[in-house]
This record gives structure tokens, C-alpha cells and sequence, in this order.
């Protein structure tokens, strides 16, 4: 079947063919029955994964597509978790309000790095950012409203007779949130808004002639990805039900650029796989473990030390043999699938 | 035809839930006929590395030597000893990994106080007894039902530190030197409220930043308030350092701290200067010849590899030791427990375990349904820089101060 456009809403479609909105159905189909399939600790890596995939698409959008660098986002997820905390903790607000105040605050807070923006670049931004992230760390382990590093408890979903507590109401929850948070960067890649952000990411001075406000956009950009961030930070604290400023401290922020850049930048898709693979890997090497030890218990305890050596490994062979990221991989796929047999 | 497929998915659907659900509802998670599934969750990779090896060590010679004589009710214990990294999110991982996927009964350790609040709900929400370890006065007051000390927690051991200078000396002048963190404010706390209801008051505080070391400013803050002793809660690089410190102002002042830093590296860091440093701990030291160390000594010569633990001078024997303590409570609890096993049975076997002889290593536990901490106990210890161990110098009491 030839896929031909004709117009312009042919070619800015979502998803653009019959093959795509097959493939979407057959995906839907699969995360609904999911949860049937698979055990409540499957669930339970799964349930990360979406959250991480919500705090990967706003940092993409930040790096990836405004070439805005931050060292930060982690203190925006902490941000999130924390005004969930304190809002549905102490003041009882309900989740349905709590979710989109807590990305509202962390983007309102995005300020204080997105108007320094303007003036600083490169790895000024990046120590910037980096500064920011300890000076929320800070106040989280030493202002009595966040109660130290003991953290703070955060009340179920739901009211009375209803609450969201098993891991699989938690998995259509979070994958509902992180379908939405993906459609919403799909589309703003496509508008305006999306095609300024690269503009500035490709040259700024060119996309200031060209009538972008650079201001306007720079902070537009932090302001969005520290909405994700809050986001993600108000579902790990409902899902987690307890939160401690060590949950949000520079190794979160450094992961969530390991997902963006191992899943590639500038593409929503690689957001989706690079929080895949970050997340998973830990949880890979849990089971790879557990599969040794009856049989070669040395080997597994000798997995366990060098546990922190094979992250980093897979990550650096990842970024030597594929410097796009996964995504270059899946578009190679792609590629070959679609002109098979011929190599070009 | 779209209905029929609509009718044969929804079915799907609700087969797969019951008979997942059916499976659930007819065992015990972590116990079988013949297997209790234990969980010791201590870190092996992260920051607390230096913790987590002895600790496993203590738990599975004591799991060898219960499964060896007969097991518990008939059952033998599956030690699963899983790597926590000690931070609150590789905890949390290594906590969904043993309650989700091992399907344990109970955590009978875990290292680390932030990592251990951070797990409370979800041990909670699928009723896993948890044992924490660097336990706070959080863990038990006001308390939760699945969560049990059985350790002597840092107030109470900050009150006893108080109590003994003031026992020694009614009008000595009190000061505290203690980490900016949660650890170190509980000491603090510990220490202010042992002055209050001793009718007096700390005359200086002074705390400093994880990591620091340059205790200069620190020790000139105690100088200047001219004080008689110094309470330190702070961990063992910065003990070494205040010592040094100490030894350069030319100044004795008495020093007494927790028991994070009684380990055998102190000596190594300081030498000689150790001599007459004091700490507060419920754990007796291993050479000692008390009932309770002996046993220990026994059956690690038997189970373990005593060469490279208990007998090797530069084994941190306090986190052994510690370690001990807690899979001796768990087990006394499954004792109590009973034969027909489970979370609440385990719950109410542990809240019935009352004075339980510990030989003198510790302080005897006792739980209760009010009670979830084993006791507010502990040792003094004095340093002997030339022999380079610890001796006692006051035996297991517990604080005057309402706890």
C-alpha cells in the first residue's frame, strides 16, 4: 500500500498510517491484559518504568529538543513528590488536584533556573542547574515541614470504599499518565512551541532573526519539563506512599539524563526507551543474579560488587556502538524491514 | 462478531483474576510445610558496604545453627540476604525484590534508617514484619504494627551518655558535637533531654555537615564553654578526627560517643590516643567472656569461617554482634509463633517474647503490644589504646529519662 501524502494533515498526522494505528491497538490491547500476565513484582518494575518515562520526556524536551542542558531535574521530581506530600499529607487535597499543582509548583520554581537561562550557557547552565538541585536537597533534609531524612507519608488514592493501592490499579494509573504525557510531547514537537525549541537548540541568534523569542521560550522550555518532573515526583510519592529527600539527589537527576541520552535526544520515542533500559537494568541484574546463585553462588556475589561497574559499562558500550541511542537502533530496524530485500 | 470477541476477552479477563487471586488466597506468603522465608537486607555495593558483609555473616551462621538442630516448629529457615545499596530508592528495589518476588515473611534486618522509613508502607501494605536497623524513635513511637527495634535506638543511648557523665560528675559542664542529620539531631535530642530531667543543661552544641573532618572550629566552640565533656554523635572518620583534634589542643576533655564508631579501624585511625574514649552501646564486646559471647563464639567456630571473623582483630565484631541480635529476636518470635505461621501469628509471637535471656551480649528483649522496641538499655565502654579494645566500664542499665 503506497503511503502517499497529499496534504498537511496527512503529514503532521500522530499517527500517521494504518500499519501505526494497528500497532497502537495491538500496544493498548497488550498494557490492558498486562497486568493479568505478569506478577505483582513484574508489575512493580513496570509501574517505575511509566514514571520514569513521564520525568524522561520532560527533560528530552529541555535537552533534547531546546538544547537547554540541566543538572536539576531531579530536584523538580522532588519538588512534585514533596507538594503531593505536604498537600494530600497535611492539608487532605485530594489527588485529583494534588497531581497538577505539584507539576504546576515545580514549573512556577523553574523560574529560578529558567531566567538564568537567558544569560548562561553550556556548562555554566549545567552548574547552574547542578546548584540548584543541592539547594533542594538542602532544604528537604533540613526544613521541619519535610521532617528530615526520616521523609514523610503520603495518604493512598481514593476515598472512602475506593482506593488505588494494588500494583495494578497502580499500572493502568501511571500508564494512563504516562499515554497522556507522551501525546502531549508528540503534539508540541509539532507545533510552534516544538519547532521554536529546536530552532533555539539549533542556533539561537538564527531562531531570534527569525522572530522566536528567546526568552519566551527558554523558560517555556523549563517551565514544561519541570511540569513533567512534578508530575512523575507526585506519582512516585502516591505510589511509593512515603518520601526521602535521598530519593532525589544528583543520582536521580544523572539518571534521567543517562535515559534521554542512551534513548536519544530529541525524540520522544527515545525518552520511552531510555527510561526502559535505565530502569531496567538494575532490576536485569536482580534477576540475573538470582539465576546464578544456586548453580554458581561465586559468580552471583561477585555481580553484586561489581553491580555499579555493570551499569556503567552498559551504558558506555551502549554510547560507543550506538551514539544515537536506541533510537538509532530502532530506525535501522525500521529501515531494513521496510526496503527488504534491498539493502537500500 | 465484535461482541462475541468483546464476551470471550472480558471472560479471559476474569479467569485469569480469579485464578490469580485463588492462588493467593491459599498460602502463606514465605512459609511452607517445611520453609520460612526470611529476607536480611544489608549493604554490599553502596556507601554502607563496610556494614553489610558482617552482618550477613552473623545471620547466616545463626540461620545454620537453627536449621542444624531442628529448625523452628519443624521448618527450616530460607536466609535470602539481598544487597540494599543502603540509599532509600536501591532499598526500596531491594525490598520490592524480596517481598514481591521471593515472597519472604518477614525483613529480619535492614541497614540504613532513611532507606528503612522509605519501605514502612509498603512492608505495612503487604503485612511483612520489618526489622529496621539505625532505627530512630520514629520506628516505634508512635509506632506501627509491622515494624519491630530490637536495638537500643540512639535517644536512649544519648540519655544514657548524659546520665553517666552526671552520675560521675553532678556539675560537669556538657557539651554536644553532632552530625547535621537525623542520627545526629536524635543524639542531640537524646543528650538535651537526659540534661533536663537531670536539672541541668547542655552548655554547647555544635554540629557539622556529613563528611566534614576539620573538627577545628568544632572543638574550639567546647573550649570556649569550658566544658567537662563532650558528647559525640557523630560516626567513626569523625570521632578519629576529634581525637586528633583533641590530642593537638593539648586539651582532656572527656570524649564518649554511640556505638557506630567502637569498631577496631578506630585505633587503627588514632592509635594510643584512643586511650579513655568512651561510647555508649548495647552490644557487649566479643572478647568478653559472658555466656551470651560465648555461644556466639561457639557457633561461628562451627557455622562461620572464625578465622576471618571473630578471631581476626580487624573484624568490625559490633556489626556482628548486632546482626546477632536481630535474627535471635526473629527467631524467638517464630518460635512464639507457632505452628501455624503467618504475618499475624508472627506479630503476636513477637509481642509476646518477654525478657529474653541475650546472655549479657545485649540488652534482654522484651516486645510488647505497646512495646516495639526490645529495650532502652545499654553498656558504657572505655577505650584501652594500648591493648586496643574496648572494656566495660558500666554494665547494661537503662536511662532514667522518660524514653
Amino acid at each position: 500500500m503506497a503511503n502517499f501524502k497529499v496534504n498537511y494533515r496527512e503529514d503532521t498526522a500522530l499517527f500517521q498510517n494504518l500499519w501505526v494505528k494497528s500497532w497502537l491497538v495491538i500496544f493498548i490491547v497488550t498494557m490492558l491484559v498486562l497486568p493479568f500476565l505478569l506478577s505483582r513484582y513484574q508489575l512493580s518494575i513496570l509501574d517505575e518504568m511509566g514514571i520514569a518515562v513521564i520525568g524522561a520526556l520532560g527533560l528530552n524536551l529541555l535537552i533534547g529538543y531546546t538544547g537547554q542542558i540541566s543538572l536539576g531535574h531531579g530536584a523538580f521530581v522532588a519538588i512534585g513528590a514533596y507538594t503531593s506530600g505536604l498537600l494530600a499529607g497535611t492539608l487532605g487535597v485530594p489527588f485529583i488536584i494534588s497531581l497538577p499543582l505539584s507539576g504546576m509548583t515545580a514549573a512556577l520554581l523553574s523560574l529560578i533556573v529558567g531566567v538564568p537561562s537567558l544569560r548562561l550557557k553550556g556548562l555554566y547552565l549545567a552548574l547552574g542547574t547542578l546548584a540548584f538541585g543541592f539547594i533542594i536537597e538542602y532544604i528537604l533534609f533540613h526544613w521541619d515541614l519535610t521532617r528530615g531524612d526520616t521523609g514523610m507519608a503520603v495518604p493512598k488514592i481514593g476515598t472512602e470504599g475506593f482506593f488505588i493501592e494494588t500494583e495494578r490499579q497502580f499500572f493502568y494509573l501511571i500508564m494512563f499518565f504516562a499515554a497522556v504525557a507522551t501525546l502531549v510531547a508528540k503534539n508540541l514537537a509539532r507545533t510552534k512551541i516544538g519547532r521554536s525549541f529546536v530552532a533555539i537548540r539549533d542556533r539561537d541568534i538564527a531562531a531570534e532573526a527569525m522572530g522566536i523569542s528567546l526568552s519566551k521560550y527558554k523558560i517555556m522550555a523549563f517551565a514544561v519539563a519541570a511540569f513533567y518532573a512534578g508530575v512523575a515526583g507526585s506519582l512516585m510519592a502516591y505510589y511509593q506512599k512515603w518520601i526521602v529527600p535521598g530519593n532525589f539527589d544528583i543520582t536521580l537527576s544523572i539518571a534521567y539524563i543517562a535515559m534521554i541520552v542512551l534513548g536519544g535526544m530529541g525524540t520522544v520515542l527515545g525518552s520511552i526507551l531510555g527510561a526502559i533500559l535505565i530502569t531496567g537494568i538494575p532490576h536485569a541484574i536482580v534477576y540475573l543474579t538470582d539465576a546464578l546463585r544456586g548453580t554458581y553462588p561465586n559468580l552471583s556475589n561477585l555481580i553484586v560488587d561489581l553491580k555499579l561497574g555493570i551499569f556503567g559499562l552498559v551504558i558506555v558500550l551502549t554510547l560507543l556502538l550506538e551514539p544515537q541511542g536506541l533510537v538509532g537502533i530502532y530506525r535501522r530496524i525500521k529501515v531494513y524491514w521496510k526496503t527488504w530485500p534491498f539493502k537500500y | 462478531m465484535r461482541n462475541k470477541l468483546w464476551g470471550w476477552s472480558v471472560l479471559l479477563a476474569v479467569v485469569l483474576c480469579l485464578s490469580v487471586n485463588s492462588v493467593w488466597a491459599a498460602t502463606v506468603r514465605g512459609v511452607t510445610d517445611k520453609e520460612i522465608k526470611i529476607a536480611c537486607l544489608v549493604d554490599l555495593s553502596g556507601p554502607g558496604k563496610y556494614g553489610g558483609p558482617p552482618i550477613a555473616d552473623a545471620f547466616r551462621d545463626y540461620v545454620a545453627w537453627v536449621n542444624d538442630t531442628g529448625g523452628i516448629n519443624g521448618r527450616k529457615i530460607d536466609l535470602i540476604v539481598e544487597d540494599n545499596g543502603i540509599l532509600p530508592t536501591t532499598t526500596m528495589n531491594a525490598a520490592k525484590k524480596v517481598i514481591l518476588k521471593d515472597e519472604v515473611l518477614a525483613i529480619a534486618f535492614n541497614l540504613g534508617s532513611a532507606g528503612s522509613s522509605a519501605i514502612v508502607p509498603l512492608c505495612a501494605e503487604n503485612k511483612v514484619v520489618l526489622m529496621p536497623h539505625g532505627a530512630n524513635k520514629g520506628f516505634y513511637h508512635p509506632g506501627n504494627k509491622w515494624v519491630f527495634v530490637p536495638h537500643t535506638v540512639q535517644f536512649s543511648m544519648a540519655s544514657r551518655a548524659v546520665e553517666y557523665i552526671l552520675s560521675k560528675n553532678s556539675k560537669a559542664r556538657i557539651g554536644v558535637i553532632y552530625q547535621d542529620d537525623d542520627f545526629g539531631k536524635e543524639g542531640l535530642e537524646g543528650a538535651g533531654a537526659a540534661a533536663t530531667f537531670m536539672k541541668t543543661k547542655l552548655v554547647a552544641q555544635a554540629p557539622y555537615k556529613t563528611g566534614t573532618i576539620d573538627f577545628t572550629p568544632h572543638m574550639n566552640t567546647m573550649k570556649e564553654a569550658n566544658v567537662d565533656a563532650i558528647v559525640l554523635w557523630t560516626y567513626l572518620p569523625q570521632s578519629a578526627a576529634i581525637i586528633k583534634q583533641k590530642v593537638k589542643m593539648a586539651w582532656d576533655v572527656q570524649l564518649i560517643s554511640n556505638n557506630t564508631t567502637g569498631v577496631p579501624p578506630l585505633f587503627a585511625l588514632t592509635g594510643e590516643a584512643a586511650d579513655g574514649y568512651m561510647l555508649v552501646t548495647p552490644y557487649a564486646p566479643v572478647h568478653t567472656d559472658l555466656p551470651g559471647i560465648k555461644r556466639i563464639k561457639d557457633i561461628n567456630k562451627k557455622y562461620g569461617n572464625a578465622a576471618k571473623t571473630l578471631e581476626n582483630p580487624a573484624y568490625p565484631d559490633y556489626l556482628y554482634l548486632a546482626g546477632w541480635g536481630y535474627i535471635e529476636a526473629m527467631v524467638q518470635g517464630l518460635r512464639k509463633a507457632g505452628k501455624d505461621l503467618n504475618p499475624e501469628t508472627l506479630v503476636k509471637g513477637l509481642e509476646s517474647v518477654h525478657n529474653f535471656d541475650m546472655g549479657g551480649l545485649c540488652p534482654n528483649i522484651t516486645f510488647g503490644p505497646k512495646q516495639h522496641v526490645s529495650s532502652f538499655s545499654s553498656l558504657i565502654l572505655k577505650a584501652d589504646g594500648k591493648a586496643k579494645r574496648f572494656v566495660i566500664v558500666d554494665s547494661i542499665k537503662a536511662p532514667k529519662t522518660p524514653q
